[in-house]
């Protein structure tokens, strides 16, 4: 079996791969609700989110909301594409154990 | 060594189980489903009242009219009020396939139940296990998908609807039906909303 290195790094950490699977399945996110499906704390839960900020594969939103500050997380192309691919060579080591 | 690479391949399978399971899971939290349980659970309460109670005036009286115009008109509500909710928003994979296992469903279900009715080789008992199987299997295949336990709880209670109303007399098995379609419609259709509800508040936005 291959050697799990061949792994893109940003995403193999199980935070960062939650988030950029939730913000997957969502056009954008709040930090509240990401905090919530992920069981995070808020402090562990922005370090992780920074990292893939600086990688590009989210993009950040701040506005004000009714004059309360609001946070929003959407994915971007290269988080896309970097997913997809991690998905990959996370099939192609599994090779024929993936059935089973 | 082998020891070794058995947990590198759990880890690995570890890996894309979180990524099904959170994709799934804000898609769960996002989609917008509650509604239509509950239209078509008070449709076919309606549909019942009306086929089994005799009002009185032109229309109310003719109750072979109630399951006819009762689906038929639960269908327009469903495509007119799912079009204005779905509004720009892109359709994904997973509600493309959730909409036409449904929709799949409902036609076999009307096909069916017309030719059972034309023919009039319909027994109440049958009738309704065809019901409550058709909609099991419906809601444990959206649950597979969605990986909702409670969806799949609501598959159980229609499976058992179906078995126990061919074991029961007339009166008892549309007391079992009426109960799952209290049960699996109604009540399930209230907490889908008040989940979506829920998951709106804190933020996720459908995609």
């Amino acid at each position: 079996m291959p050697e799990l290195p061949e792994l893109n790094p940003v995403i193999h950490g199980k935070l960062r791969l939650a988030l950029l699977s939730l913000l997957a399945g969502v056009e954008e996110a709040e930090f509240t609700w990401l905090r919530v499906k992920t069981g995070s704390t808020d402090g562990n839960l922005g370090a992780q989110l920074l990292k893939l900020e600086e990688a590009g594969y989210i993009a950040v939103e701040k506005k004000f909301v009714q004059r309360k500050p609001q946070t929003l997380y959407r994915m971007t192309e290269a988080g896309r594409q970097a997913l997809t691919e991690y998905v990959q060579a996370l099939k192609s080591l599994l090779g024929p154990a993936i059935n089973g | 060594m082998t020891e070794n690479l058995n947990e590198m391949e759990m880890e690995l399978k570890d890996r894309l189980s979180l990524i099904e399971n959170m994709i799934a899971e804000g898609r769960r939290g996002t989609e917008s489903w509650g509604w239509v349980f509950l239209l078509w659970g008070v449709a076919y309460y309606v549909a019942i009242l009306w086929s089994s109670t005799s009002f009185l005036g032109p229309i109310w009286g003719r109750q072979y009219l109630a399951w006819p115009v009762t689906m038929s008109l639960s269908c327009v509500l469903t495509i007119v009020i799912g079009a204005r909710k779905q509004g720009k928003r892109p359709s994904t994979t997973i509600s493309r396939a959730i909409a036409a296992m449904w929709m799949a469903m409902g036609i076999s279900m009307f096909i069916l139940l017309l030719s059972l009715g034309i023919s009039g080789r319909v027994e109440q008992q049958v009738f309704i296990a065809i019901i409550a199987a058709m909609l099991g299997t419906t809601n444990a295949a959206s649950s597979f998908i969605l990986r909702w336990k409670v969806q799949f709880a609501c598959a159980v209670v229609w499976w058992a609807a179906a078995v126990i109303s061919l074991f029961s007399n007339v009166t008892q098995s549309s007391l079992v039906f009426l109960l799952a379609i209290f049960l699996c419609q109604i009540v399930f259709g209230v907490y889908g909303m008040v989940a979506e509800a829920r998951s709106r508040r804190q933020g996720a936005i459908h995609a």
